[in-house]
């Protein structure tokens, strides 16, 4: 075996700016909307270059009007572009419901599949001390769109494969990028692959509990894990990459070994992530009994005060209690 | 005496940089106030400027290299000729001066 050169060590945005680069390099009809992707470089420097190398008419700061810009987004798509919108705040998203769910998730099933409309809306969630309307991860409410793709990175290595992907489908995605996963950093080989929807990951394997987590809380997950290991608890953390579709498969054989199920989401409870996943397992389960605990925000808007934000959210001390807590 | 230059802590929100460039090359002596090395966090950059005087002995985060706040990224020393350790962690960390842009 040759020794392989090691994988360059990037940072999480810049591994969305390769995505994209790449992406445009190799289709001349993707088109990015967005409020400060040109000079400015994006809100995170995600788009940094691009607006100097694709030029003014591919990369095109918008107004801060969510509704038009993914308005637009749809109709440029669904006329045989392929845009991509980004929300800079998950929250203003609700602008754009309207296009998004009514016209581009039901465009193919309303033409019987004369229609396409690859769009991609990357929509940056989570909280970072920016209040009420500023933090929060409305990603499950999509999850219920008939054709509409939901996908939510936890690495580098997955925000460049799943926006790569992401930008050869032809049907709309939303790309969930958590704002506290920029300033992480991991490995991005030059030879990356795309990451398939539907494929979840197990990153870490154990047999007396499944934690099952996306995006960002993926880390709070792997750390609860770390502490629960040193008490002689072995989780198995399922990182699901993709909400819509899921990998009921991948979720329900790590149950089928562990009994136990502990959701993490940073959006609500109720109707949430969490609450999809052990309902999926539970019918893929049959008859089999495991036990379910979910741990998500409270049922509470996030506030910008530091200590109530982070009273409101997930984090690795409540992910052990609850772990804790089911399996005494 | 024999110092380590390390990553500067504080930086809001940052776990690791990568090093974008050192503006004092081995062997080469700096003064208070020199700008000694730029880092580049997730989206700004850290100048790093010596609180005192000294001399660059060995770099050992070169141009692109990443490292974690607090950990080391050179050593210095007062003279030229204080022969080098084995490893920098256990030496003092020089004071620095650094701005976040």
């Amino acid at each position: 075996m040759s020794a392989a050169a090691p994988a360059p060590r990037v940072f999480f945005r810049e591994a969305i700016g390769r995505a994209l680069a790449e992406a445009m390099g190799s289709d001349p009809t993707l088109v990015l909307f967005g409020q400060d992707i040109g000079r400015f470089g994006g809100a995170y420097r995600e788009f940094t270059g691009l607006f100097e190398r694709f030029g003014a008419q591919r990369v095109r700061d918008t107004p801060v009007a969510e509704a038009a810009m993914i308005g637009i987004g749809v109709g440029a798509a669904a006329a045989g572009l392929r845009a991509l919108v980004s929300i800079t705040y998950m929250d203003f998203l609700m602008l754009g419901l309207d296009p998004l769910v009514n016209y581009a998730a039901k465009a193919c099933y309303k033409t019987g599949g004369q229609v396409r409309v690859p769009l991609v809306v990357k929509a940056t969630a989570g909280a970072r001390g920016q209040g009420v309307a500023h933090s929060q991860c409305i990603e499950a409410w999509l999850m219920s769109v008939p054709g509409l793709t939901v996908v939510a990175p936890a690495t580098v290595a997955d925000a460049y494969g799943l926006l790569k992907s992401a930008l050869r489908h032809d049907g709309p995605v939303v790309f969930v990028d958590h704002k506290r996963l920029y300033p992480t950093a991991g490995e991005l080989p030059t030879d990356a692959a795309e990451v398939p929807f539907g494929q979840a990951r197990v990153c870490r394997r154990g047999d007396a509990v499944t934690l099952v987590a996306h995006a960002y809380m993926v880390r709070v997950a792997l750390a609860a894990a770390d502490e629960l290991a040193r008490e002689g608890i072995a989780c198995d953390v399922v990182d699901l990459r993709s909400l819509a579709p899921l990998d009921v498969a991948t979720l329900a054989a790590s149950v089928a070994r562990t009994g136990a199920l502990v959701t993490v989401e940073e959006g609500q409870a109720t109707c949430g992530v969490g609450a999809e996943v052990a309902a999926r397992v539970r019918e893929a389960r049959g008859g089999e009994p495991f036990r379910v605990a979910r741990v998500a925000a409270l049922p509470a808007p996030v506030s910008s005060n530091p200590i109530l934000e982070a009273a409101c959210l997930p984090d690795a001390a409540r992910v052990t209690t609850a772990v804790r807590t089911l399996l005494s | 005496m024999l110092y380590q230059l390390a990553v500067p802590t504080p930086i809001e929100d940052v776990e690791e940089l990568r090093v974008l460039e050192w503006h004092v090359a081995p062997g080469h002596a700096f003064a208070p106030g020199d700008l000694v090395v730029e880092l580049e966090t997730h989206k700004a950059v850290v100048e790093v400027r010596a609180a005192r005087a000294g001399i660059v002995r060995s770099i050992l985060a070169p141009v692109g290299d990443w490292q974690r706040l607090g950990r080391p990224l050179a050593v210095v020393s007062d003279t030229v000729d204080e022969p080098l350790p084995d490893a920098a962690d256990t030496l003092a960390v020089m004071h620095v001066d650094f701005e976040v842009t």
